[in-house]
């Protein structure tokens, strides 16, 4: 399977689902194994919660696009946006995990990027035109 | 796959608040949860048990609430247990490092 499917959702966090079933459908197409599509799901999702969180909140005009595009190497996801992602990418360097010490210093947010490196194999922030992109991959398993 | 839906069933018995959380726990349901929560998490004369058997799916805004309610009971010196986590679900506890703050309650890890 090759070729690239984009889906275009309103920025509102009801539409999360459709962008999680979608990645479901093209990952298993391409014989993921279930793990790997969990990550996928996870990440895409964190990708999307920031585009919703950190966009420029003009309400119900806002779109974000999501780019799944698949190649022998693996699934490559990008989420792309308006607003800026200068805090996102200067994020990607400094993400960490919650625990630090007693449940005092554990953080409930800013975990979404973390997560993201962790259950991608590569991830990167991108600056478009309007907006802003991250584009991520998953390496497809090796043939044995 | 199906998105499943989200759903809380709350139960009080004489010693615990029970939610039962079920379904994907993301971003879309994290008012709801948060409407669930708040009239139990401040309540220091029963156990709050989370139990997460049912769940599909959670990312960090679903583990961002689990930690502020984790922080809540811990200044509060009030029990919050977490129970039955299914393994996709603990790997993200795992890797997001909460893992080794939840408790089940029985003596066991969740």
């Amino acid at each position: 399977m090759s070729g690239a499917v984009n889906l275009q959702i309103p920025a509102h966090a009801e539409y999360l689902d459709l962008v999680r079933i979608c990645l479901y459908g093209i990952a298993s197409k391409m014989s993921f194994a279930y793990e790997d599509i969990e990550d996928m799901k996870v990440a895409v999702s964190e990708a999307c919660n920031n585009a919703i969180l950190h966009g420029t909140q003009a309400s119900g005009l806002e779109a974000i696009d999501i780019r799944y595009e698949a190649d022998a190497t693996g699934l490559t996801i990008e989420v792309a946006s308006r607003g800026t992602g200068a805090a996102l990418a200067g994020a990607l360097s400094s993400a960490a995990p919650a625990a630090e010490g007693d449940i005092g210093g554990l953080k409930a947010g800013g975990l979404g990027l973390y997560l993201m490196q962790a259950l991608m194999d590569e991830v990167d922030v991108r600056s478009t035109s309007v907006g802003t992109a991250v584009v991520m991959k998953k390496y497809a398993a090796m043939e044995p | 796959m199906r998105a499943e839906p989200f759903q809380i069933v709350a139960e009080e018995t004489t010693e615990a608040v029970i939610l039962d959380v079920s379904g994907d726990f993301d971003l879309a349901v994290v008012p709801q949860m948060r409407s669930a929560l708040e009239p139990v998490m401040h309540r220091t004369d029963k156990a709050l048990i989370l139990q997460l058997g049912g769940l599909t799916y959670i990312d960090s805004t679903g583990i961002g609430v689990i930690v502020s309610v984790l922080k809540l009971r811990d200044e509060l010196k009030a029990p919050f247990y977490v129970r039955d986590i299914p393994p996709a679900i603990m790997r993200l506890f795992e890797l997001t490092g909460i893992s080794g703050y939840l408790s089940s309650g029985n003596g066991d890890q969740p």
